[in-house]
């Protein structure tokens, strides 16, 4: 590579990382900062007056330890249903040719193409009427019907790029069509998968409107925080705002071997 | 082998989940009280901590409107219900009377005699029902405040606690003149509260109304006086949103806002500053008082307990706290203690000599307009940018402008509310 490719190539590189990593500093120094900090222009780069306070005073909030159990339920329960309902559905839209299944394909994203607030009424009331209101496993359902194009879609690319040869393969030397699924299909599709799982899962964590019709104790952490943060005092706002993005990052560290081995980087 | 291991962990994950939600004990019976009002956290904790201490245990929520209100519908249509106790704006309660949300509670009332409340408040708790519905809760609304500099430009004959558009006119000119620069603000900002100033206040000091009466003669007079005031208003009001801002910057000693906008303000310098009623025009003092009140759901969880906690907010001491801690005012006799801060003081004064001008008139916000409330607002906007930034003519402006407000009011079908006289259909605009 030559010595301006090089430098283009970098100055890239370190683009891209600011362009998500800045932000994410700046609300850290601000949740630890302390009030004075939150108000202070310039922004300081280094962290001053560091204190715990602000996100101590923010986890003794009524209600947050529950909210963020409720949250992590909710999303696993999105990725999970997800998954269970959209690999299958990919599965047949990549292997069999059926009569719709193009159909289908423009049909599963329907899901999307109603806006939550005209669908929140009766979906309270059927809820309220089937005792899933004001529980995680309803907020999780109404989540896995956002999510379900994505599992869908994306799982049907991901079968499509296995050969069906290896699944014939198998089937010569003596594996079931299910065995041959779980042997050989799976493990090659695994980041594919993951990488739907994550969505489910940040879809859900991210997700407010219907968390917060659907729920009145039993809030997730972001139907709960959000639509009081943004009228609350700056430095509150800063607290809220990194303890809604810690356990993103933390989920994307613990899959990013699964992430990186879809993108063709060798997963070490 | 490892990614079969993602693919168990994941799991066994959620079949934990799963089995946590599955098994958590269905919540007791217990007390719900949901809230539009006191959201940010930190006033939602005080709520928690501070003011409902001493009430039986209760579960405080908060809401924003919208979600409020689909909540509300849903519980009612399914019959069952969550929430016991409901806390929200007046504007908020309204809409679910009809539906049947909401229960009777002149047993409450009855219970809440000796509190104080005033009468023309509870009435406004009725709903036009004839029955109680909710509870006065706190209060809260626009006043002016005046830094005491500007006293001295007083015009003669004039008093600061009494005054009318035309001498708000005169003192703006005389402050101009001696002090070389306008001192009299609004918050005319893209987020700032300057309709409510021209609902609330100034139309029906002029007409006595706020809807019906929108392209009168009277109003035709009012936009030509107003425009003269806005002569010896700051040029950079079209950008301020909370007029604390430019009240302690020193660059406005005459400001109109509400109280929760001038807090900062009054804090920071109680003994520069005076709170005041708004002017007075040829058909009274009108102001906008923003209530909240507190009502029980029909078919409550748990009807007493809700009626306990209403009669616990209610007390006088409860009520002094809630302004001693969030800034909104009581709606119950209640003395407000001595060591009240001292802006928080002036706050209260000023609400108090606007509830009991001896010319006040009462102009609610607007009702049952649902989603349209934003181009109800842009009505008024509108007519104040064309007549008097734009100079166009009024009465063409008002004719034109009448046109959009008649179909936003006959769109939602929004009957009248004070100070308009109660209309069958939808409120008439002249």
């Amino acid at each position: 590579m030559t010595r301006s490719g090089r430098f283009l190539l970098w100055s890239g590189i370190v683009a891209l990382c600011a362009w998500v990593l800045v932000p994410i500093y700046l609300i850290g120094v601000g949740a630890f900062g302390g009030r004075a900090a939150a108000f202070r222009w310039p922004k300081g780069i280094l962290p001053v007056n560091t204190s715990l306070d602000q996100i101590l005073v923010f986890l003794r909030i009524e209600g947050v330890a529950n909210a963020a159990m409720n949250s992590l339920i909710a999303a696993g329960l999105t990725m999970l249903f997800s998954l269970l309902l959209g690999a299958p559905a990919g599965y047949a839209l990549a292997r069999f040719s059926f009569r719709g299944a193009d159909a289908f394909r423009l049909m599963v994203l329907l899901t999307r193409a109603f806006p939550l607030a005209i669908l929140a009424l009766p979906l309270t009331v059927i809820f309220i009427k089937t005792g899933l209101y004001d529980t995680p496993l309803g907020v999780s359902l109404v989540h896995t019907a956002l999510a379900l194009p994505f599992a869908t879609l994306v799982t049907a690319g991901l079968f499509q790029g296995i050969p069906r040869e290896f699944e014939e393969a198998a089937w010569v030397f003596g594996c079931t069509r299910f065995q041959a699924i779980r042997k050989v299909v799976l493990p090659l599709a695994l980041p594919g998968l993951a990488a739907s799982a994550v969505f489910a899962f940040v879809i859900s964590w991210n997700e407010v409107f219907a968390a917060s019709v659907l729920t009145v104790r039993e809030r997730t952490l972001t139907a709960y925080l959000l639509t009081v943060l943004s009228e609350s005092p700056i430095h509150y706002r800063f607290a809220g705002g990194f303890i809604l993005i810690v356990p993103s990052i933390v989920f994307i560290f613990a899959v990013r071997r699964y992430l990186f081995a879809l993108w063709g980087v060798t997963s070490r | 082998m490892m990614k079969f291991d993602l693919i168990r962990g994941t799991a066994l994950v959620a079949a934990l989940v799963a089995g946590v939600a599955t098994v958590r004990p269905a919540a007791a019976q217990e007390l719900v009280f949901l809230s539009t009002q006191l959201r940010p956290v930190d006033e939602a904790q005080k709520v928690r901590d501070v003011l409902l201490k001493g009430a039986p245990k209760t579960v405080y929520v908060v809401d924003e409107p919208s979600p409020f209100t689909v909540r509300m519908k849903a519980e009612t249509e399914s019959g069952k219900r969550t929430i016991s106790l409901v806390g929200a704006l007046h504007g908020e309660l309204q809409p679910l009377a009809p539906l049947g949300a909401l229960d009777t509670i002149d047993d409450v009332a009855a219970k809440l005699g000796d509190r104080g409340i005033p009468a023309s408040l509870m009435e406004l708790g009725k709903l036009g029902t004839g029955k109680q519905v909710y509870i006065p809760w706190m209060q809260a609304t626009y006043v002016m405040v005046v830094n005491k500099k500007a006293l001295a430009h007083l015009p003669a004959g004039a008093n600061v606690e009494t005054l009318t558009y035309k001498q708000l006119a005169d003192w703006g000119k005389a402050l101009a003149e001696k002090t070389g620069s306008r001192r009299i603000g609004f918050p005319a900002g893209p987020k700032g509260l300057f309709p409510r100033f021209l609902q609330g206040n100034l139309y029906p000091s002029y007409t006595g109304s706020m809807v019906t009466e929108f392209r009168s003669a009277e109003a035709e007079t009012m936009w030509n006086d107003f425009k003269a005031l806005w002569t010896t208003v700051n040029p950079n009001a079209s950008s301020y949103d909370f007029m604390q801002e430019p009240l302690m910057g020193g660059e406005v000693w005459v400001a109109w806002d509400h109280i929760a906008r001038v807090k900062d303000a009054l804090q920071a310098a109680p003994n520069d500053y005076i709170v005041v009623a708004p002017p007075a025009g040829p058909k009274g003092r009108s102001y906008m008082p923003v209530i909240a009140g507190l009502a029980i759901t029909k078919g409550a969880p748990d009807r007493a307990g809700a009626a306990a906690v209403i009669e616990h907010l209610t007390k006088p001491g409860t009520q002094v706290l809630t302004a001693a801690e969030v800034g909104f005012f009581p709606v119950v006799n209640a003395t407000l203690p001595a060591d009240l801060s001292p802006g928080v003081k002036l706050l209260a004064e000023g609400i108090a000599k606007t509830q009991t001008a001896k010319d006040a008139v009462v102009a609610l916000l607007p009702v049952g307009l649902g989603d349209k409330g934003g181009e109800f607002n842009k009505v008024y906007l509108d007519t104040f940018q064309r007549i008097v930034l734009r100079n166009e003519p009024v009465r063409a402006t008002l004719d034109a402008q009448a046109e959009v407000m008649r179909g936003i009011i006959n769109g939602v079908k929004a009957p009248c509310w004070a100070p308009d006289k109660a209309s069958d259909g939808p409120c008439p605009v002249k």
